[in-house]
């Protein structure tokens, strides 16, 4: 079939359809972005934590600029060489096209991959904590060089990451109706690795049959597994769904009853006096069968994601409304290396309360309980001093009505740089009062990877273990951690869907169209222009972006 | 678009040029925002208050937009389009200021101040 109007114009618009159709597209794109910017518009003037300002590597994110940038400008080339008929200038525009898009995307990933690596974690009186868990280490391991075999395994053979809730577990209750068969698998695999077996309670006994006798449908010491809890939530959900309909069909009949005895009144009127009568469908009812208890001989440490687990003292319940029962073990957060100690929001909840900002840091249970952090935070005021003398020095102090100078510095110190102790503050403390040092290389590496680790190692990245009770929110650098990263993981990674779609589309012209240039070189020459449309559209988005996301 | 072969290697300079102006608005976005203390001589970008504020915002949002008009108006070739492509596009940025508006009001809306932490 022929396809109208790709070389040629449409009379009424004046436009080959593809050019119509592309910006169509791309007026709905500016919308769907331009909802997304209100939205981040929207979460930074409704925030009630500290909004991260400048937060993200800016280097990366200022090459990826120039990439886009400069791709957009080959494009257009790719373009006009067609335009000229000049193929093997095309490919190798359009070459460098796609290869920019790649290390875009190469880039993009990188800083996505810091971010999941990257845990943060706030405290009960609203102090922040950042850095790197890594896994429990066997005894007398290098906490920083180690080798593969000085992990601790679990029973699966994978190492433990440092921040599990341990249960010492004596009984579980499941929930016939909503257990988590994973879940169930995984405590099998546990126990069986500890040598421990998990057996019924008791007997669990039930009527299935309507009118039927009560007998033993699980009996006591029977060993967990699927299938028996399968069999329980069978009998569960019949049994519910019979007794649903027997008590409806009692009420029904209640009703008419109800209406026959009172002619001529509103349903509203009798509706306190209609109810199900217990007495009469009883007999008929099935058992539920709402939980089942077994028993783990003997009792053996479970390990639990927090996230899974509501943990307390005694009885802890999981997601799926399992209960837990079973002493609870200290199950500390603990950090490897941690590299920023942020008192914005705690200064932010200091001062709502008129408390001063001072008194509230010199309280929070960092300072109390870590050395490093007091001596960090005494250095860290010692520079600020230094730098608000360098802005007075520039800027001078503001004047009063007759021009004079008084004792309010012009420009002030940030709230950012008053009270984060960042990843670069914690480089420099090692370099300035510890002579740590690395390589120019590392160094660079550092503005694109973050803090290196293994490189400065714990006098600048120091240890802390977080008692659990201390922890009010922890997460990943995800979009869990708070709504910043929420709304740059949706808008970068949007943009990241529409760079990859732009340069599948650029990367098909340039290798299979040689064969459409050979027969219309001007329908791919419009091909391209569409798709570079396209590409400047992405360059475009970002261009808002980076700003928007890296700098603000 | 029947562009000719002439006009076609005139805009090259353009978009070299354009380019260029890019890669200076970019710059000068960052420098706005980080307001270099590395750099005595250039305090001045550290507009407003020391560090970040809406002065900042504002400066690094015009340059933002400076630069994505550059890019829609020579890379994308609006400086020279028939007329349904304007409507097109137009209407998608209109419904976006739109929305952006009705945003505006929300925020003066005292109903929502709970949204806002006022």
């Amino acid at each position: 079939m022929e396809i109208p109007y790709i070389v040629t114009p449409r009379k009424d618009t004046g436009l080959i359809n593809s050019k119509i159709a592309i910006w169509l597209f791309l007026a709905s794109e500016v919308m769907l972005f331009g909802g997304f910017f209100s939205a981040y518009v929207y979460l930074r003037m409704g925030a009630d934590y500290p909004w991260p300002e400048r937060t993200l590597p800016v280097l990366p994110g200022l090459i990826n600029t120039f990439v886009l940038i400069g791709s957009s400008v080959t494009v257009v080339f790719a373009w006009a060489a067609l335009k000229m008929r000049e193929w093997r200038k095309f490919q190798i525009y359009m070459g460098i096209t796609v290869a920019c898009a790649a290390l875009f995307m190469v880039l993009k990933g990188v800083e996505y991959n810091v971010k999941f690596h990257h845990q943060a974690v706030r405290l009960d009186d609203y102090s922040v904590v950042e850095g790197h868990l890594g896994y429990e280490l066997k005894e007398g391991a290098d906490a920083h060089h180690p080798n593969a075999d000085d992990y601790v395994k679990d029973h699966n053979g994978d190492k433990i990451e440092e921040n599990m809730i341990r249960v010492k577990v004596e009984k579980l209750t499941f929930a016939t109706k909503r257990y988590y068969a994973e879940w169930v698998d995984e405590m099998l695999s546990e126990a069986d690795h500890a040598n421990a077996k998990i057996t019924l309670e008791a007997d669990i006994e039930a009527t299935t049959t309507e009118g039927g006798k009560m007998k033993v449908i699980a009996k006591k010491g029977e060993p967990l597994s699927l299938d028996l809890l399968k069999k329980l939530k069978d009998v569960q959900l019949a049994a519910l769904k019979h007794n649903a309909a027997l008590r409806t069909q009692n009420l029904r009949e209640q009703w008419v009853v109800a209406k026959d005895a009172n002619p001529g009144k509103q349903g509203w009127e009798i509706s306190d006096d209609v109810s199900i009568n217990m007495d009469d469908i009883t007999p008929l009812m099935l058992s539920e069968v709402p939980s089942a208890t077994f028993v783990v001989n003997p009792p053996t440490e479970f390990l639990f994601k927090p996230r899974d687990i509501r943990e307390a003292e005694g009885s802890s319940r999981l997601r799926d409304d399992t209960v837990v029962v079973g002493e609870l073990e200290e199950s500390p957060m603990v950090f490897h290396n941690v590299d920023a100690v942020d008192f914005q929001w705690l200064v932010m909840k200091a001062e709502e309360k008129g408390i001063s900002p001072e008194a509230a840091i010199e309280n929070s249970w960092l300072m109390k309980n870590n050395a490093f952090v007091r001596e960090i935070w005494a250095w860290h005021l010692k520079r600020n001093e230094a730098k608000q003398k360098d802005l007075n020095e520039q800027y001078g102090f503001k004047e009063d009505e007759n021009g004079k100078p008084t004792e309010t510095p012009d420009r002030v110190l940030t709230h950012k740089e008053l009270y984060r102790i960042g990843w670069k503050e914690f480089r420099d403390y090692g370099e300035e009062t510890k002579g740590v040092e690395v390589s120019a290389v590392a160094g660079l590496k550092e503005e694109f990877m973050g803090p290196n680790y293994k490189a400065r190692g714990a006098e600048t990245f120091p240890e802390l273990s977080l008692p659990r009770e201390e922890i009010r929110h922890a997460a990943k650098f995800s979009p869990a951690w708070n709504t910043y990263y929420a709304i740059y993981f949706t808008i970068t990674g949007l943009h990241g869907l529409h760079v990859i779609g732009g340069a599948l589309v650029l990367a098909y012209y340039l290798f299979f169209g040689r064969k459409m240039y050979l027969e219309n070189p001007e329908w791919l020459a419009n091909r391209v222009e569409v798709g570079g449309l396209f590409w400047h559209f992405v360059d475009l988005i970002w261009i808002f972006a980076f700003p928007i996301l890296y700098l603000m | 678009m029947a562009d000719s072969i002439e006009a076609i290697q005139k805009s090259k300079k353009t978009y070299i040029l354009v380019f260029l102006a890019l890669l200076v608005g970019t710059v000068l976005t960052v420098l706005v925002a980080e307001a270099p203390t590395w750099a005595t001589w250039l305090q001045w970008m550290d507009v407003g208050e020391h560090g970040f504020d809406k002065y900042d915002a504002i400066l690094g949002l015009l340059i933002a937009t400076t630069k994505a008009t550059l890019v829609a108006y020579y890379f994308m070739h609006l400086n020279h389009e028939k007329k349904a492509v304007y409507w097109i596009f137009g209407s998608g940025i209109v419904f976006v200021l739109w929305m952006a508006f009705l945003l505006a009001l929300a925020y003066r809306s005292p109903i929502n101040d709970y949204l806002f932490y006022k």
